[in-house]
């Protein structure tokens, strides 16, 4: 990812009401080429309306959104032709077969796709003669992400693309989507699938209650999140001797082992560790789970 | 959009093969009864006029044995535009809110065709459709017309076909915009059927209800069927009118389809 080019996909406080019903309220962020962006969030947060609103499929209510330089809310349907899109639940024409569905996209998209289809149908195992529903779920699902990749778009926006998925197929789609992203595709990636989302993506946003709460590296999300680490001494120690150490949470102490944890950097409290005789320092780094559920629970973390 | 046109008669042609067969079993059906109507001539004749005039009325039994009276009180006033129209509805209905329904509108609208481009080849698709069923019913008259010895003037009776796919596409259109504003199809098509069979209902009746006279200006069936194009010809006037307010009510439907939010599952 080269945050040094211009953004393929760029949105400014895009807000979409349903009524007098939240939807989304200034959702801004941008997404790079060759840049797989997470998009995560809880069910209702947010995140399939700010898909839908930038595939045109329902009307944003003010803001601005641009994707590949041109305005994306204006119905420009021709700037579909860039974009591969998943949506969250994947319904399609049951009375075609795999293959049949996935020509008559290709003649709509006017794209000759007969390779790549073949190509994604045998890595991911799917037989196509069969109709569509004949297909299990997973093997609907992985219709549907050869849908959303055969014509090799620019942009994919990728709504729970692993749902029902088997982890091997798991693996064949992140090759595809890796693929994607190395010939320069930017990817939005909502998932519910955090280990994922912390495998695939270089930056995440959150958002909660229609608004985003964060956009950031994961990297750094997980420097400034909470981090617990444990102290071993050889002696007993008791909290006071940590008293006034910056960036400390919590501490909890049962004899030689201190238990605490702390925010950013652990400098200070490493150095008063040190000055007592620590012995053993064990870190445990947060998960992008723990992070996800810090901030939706409490909003932005200091 | 060839493709979407395709589409959506492979996605219909199982319908639109019962509704084709359905409309020449009820052509051949009533044409073969002709023959006995004929026979009977003056009798029938007699017959006809004990009836009371509210019944003639309200069946437009018009010179009943001759060809044209037959088939325009047994095929053309009431089943050809009310088989085209639930053609017709069906189409329209299942057109965009059936797309909606069933979760298929996100794949759909979200191709490189605009919403436009999208429901208008839906809107060719269904025109086509009731177009050729009406050409269908006139096509088996026309063959069985010397079978059953009816007299009937082929221009006469594609003039009157002409009629019949006017009243089809007006309740066609109904069915789009009722497809547009609801996004449900099971709701677009009962308010679409619903509103041609009140409306075929006061047509039906305003010989006998004083009060349907002021409806009749305004009633769809009037501008298509008042012109009795089987005895007089092509009935211009009617099929503009229907063609007018079928285009007022497609340009409605495409113009609120493009604005709204399409519904997902």
């Amino acid at each position: 990812m080269s945050t040094a080019s211009s953004p393929s996909i760029a949105l400014h406080d895009l807000t979409k009401f349903y009524g007098k019903n939240r939807g989304i309220r200034s959702v801004s962020f941008e997404v790079y080429p060759n840049e797989v962006f997470g998009f995560l969030g809880p069910n209702g947060a947010g995140k399939t309306t700010t898909i839908r609103t930038l595939m045109g499929l329902i009307k944003a209510t003010s803001g601005s959104a641009k994707i590949l330089g041109i305005n994306a809310l204006n119905s420009h349907h021709q700037l579909r032709k860039e974009i591969g899109y998943l949506p969250g639940v994947f319904s399609t024409y049951s009375n075609y077969t795999a293959s049949e569905f996935l020509h008559f996209v290709a003649r709509m998209r006017k794209v000759n796709c007969t390779a790549t289809i073949n190509e994604y149908a045998e890595r991911l195992n799917v037989d196509l003669t069969r109709h569509i529903h004949d297909l299990s779920k997973g093997n609907r699902q992985k219709v549907g992400v050869i849908y959303a990749f055969m014509h090799k778009p620019k942009v994919l926006f990728l709504d729970e693309p692993t749902s029902g998925l088997d982890p091997l197929v798991q693996r064949e789609f992140e090759k595809i989507l890796n693929e994607a992203q190395a010939r320069g595709a930017s990817i939005v990636l909502s998932s519910h699938v955090l280990s994922e989302v912390e495998n695939l993506a270089d930056r995440i946003a959150i958002i909660n209650e229609g608004e985003i709460v964060v956009v950031e590296r994961i990297s750094v999300l997980k420097e400034k999140a909470l981090r617990s680490i444990d102290l071993y001494f050889d002696s007993p120690m008791n909290a006071t001797q940590f008293a006034g150490v910056s960036r400390l949470r919590d501490i909890f102490v049962d004899g030689e082992l201190v238990r605490c944890t702390v925010t950013g950097s652990e400098y200070e409290l490493l150095k008063r560790a040190v000055e007592h005789g620590v012995v053993t320092v064990h870190t445990h780094e947060p998960s992008l789970d723990e992070i996800f559920h810090e901030f939706v629970k409490v909003g932005k973390p200091q | 959009m060839i493709s979407l046109y395709i589409k959506m008669w492979r996605d219909h042609w199982k319908s639109l093969l019962s509704w084709t067969l359905v409309t020449i079993t009820l052509v051949s059906i009533q044409m073969s009864v002709y023959p006995s109507i004929a026979k009977s001539g003056k009798d029938f004749e007699t017959f006809l006029e004990n009836y009371p005039d509210a019944i003639k009325k309200i069946f437009r039994m018009q010179d009943y044995t001759t060809g044209a009276g037959f088939l325009s009180t047994e095929l053309y006033s009431m089943m050809i535009p009310l088989v085209l129209i639930a053609i017709g509805a069906t189409w329209g209905a299942s057109a965009t809110a059936e797309e909606e329904d069933k979760g298929t509108a996100d794949i759909l609208f979200s191709f490189p065709l605009s919403r436009t481009r999208i429901v208008v080849t839906k809107i060719l698709a269904t025109i086509s459709v009731i177009t050729l069923v009406g050409i269908v019913a006139a096509i088996n008259i026309i063959v069985l017309r010397n079978l059953v010895h009816l007299t009937i003037d082929t221009a006469h009776l594609f003039s009157a076909t002409a009629s019949c796919i006017a009243i089809g596409l007006f309740f066609t259109s109904v069915a789009f915009v009722c497809g547009s504003l609801t996004s449900h199809k099971g709701a677009s098509l009962g308010i679409a059927t619903g509103v041609s069979l009140i409306l075929f209902l006061i047509y039906s009746l305003e010989a006998l209800v004083d009060t349907f006279d002021s409806i009749s200006p305004f009633n769809p069936f009037n501008w298509g069927l008042e012109g009795n194009a089987l005895f007089e010809g092509l009935d211009l006037a009617g099929i503009l009118k229907l063609s007018f307010s079928s285009l007022v009510l497609l340009i409605f439907s495409v113009v609120y389809f493009n604005r709204k939010d399409i519904r997902s599952q």
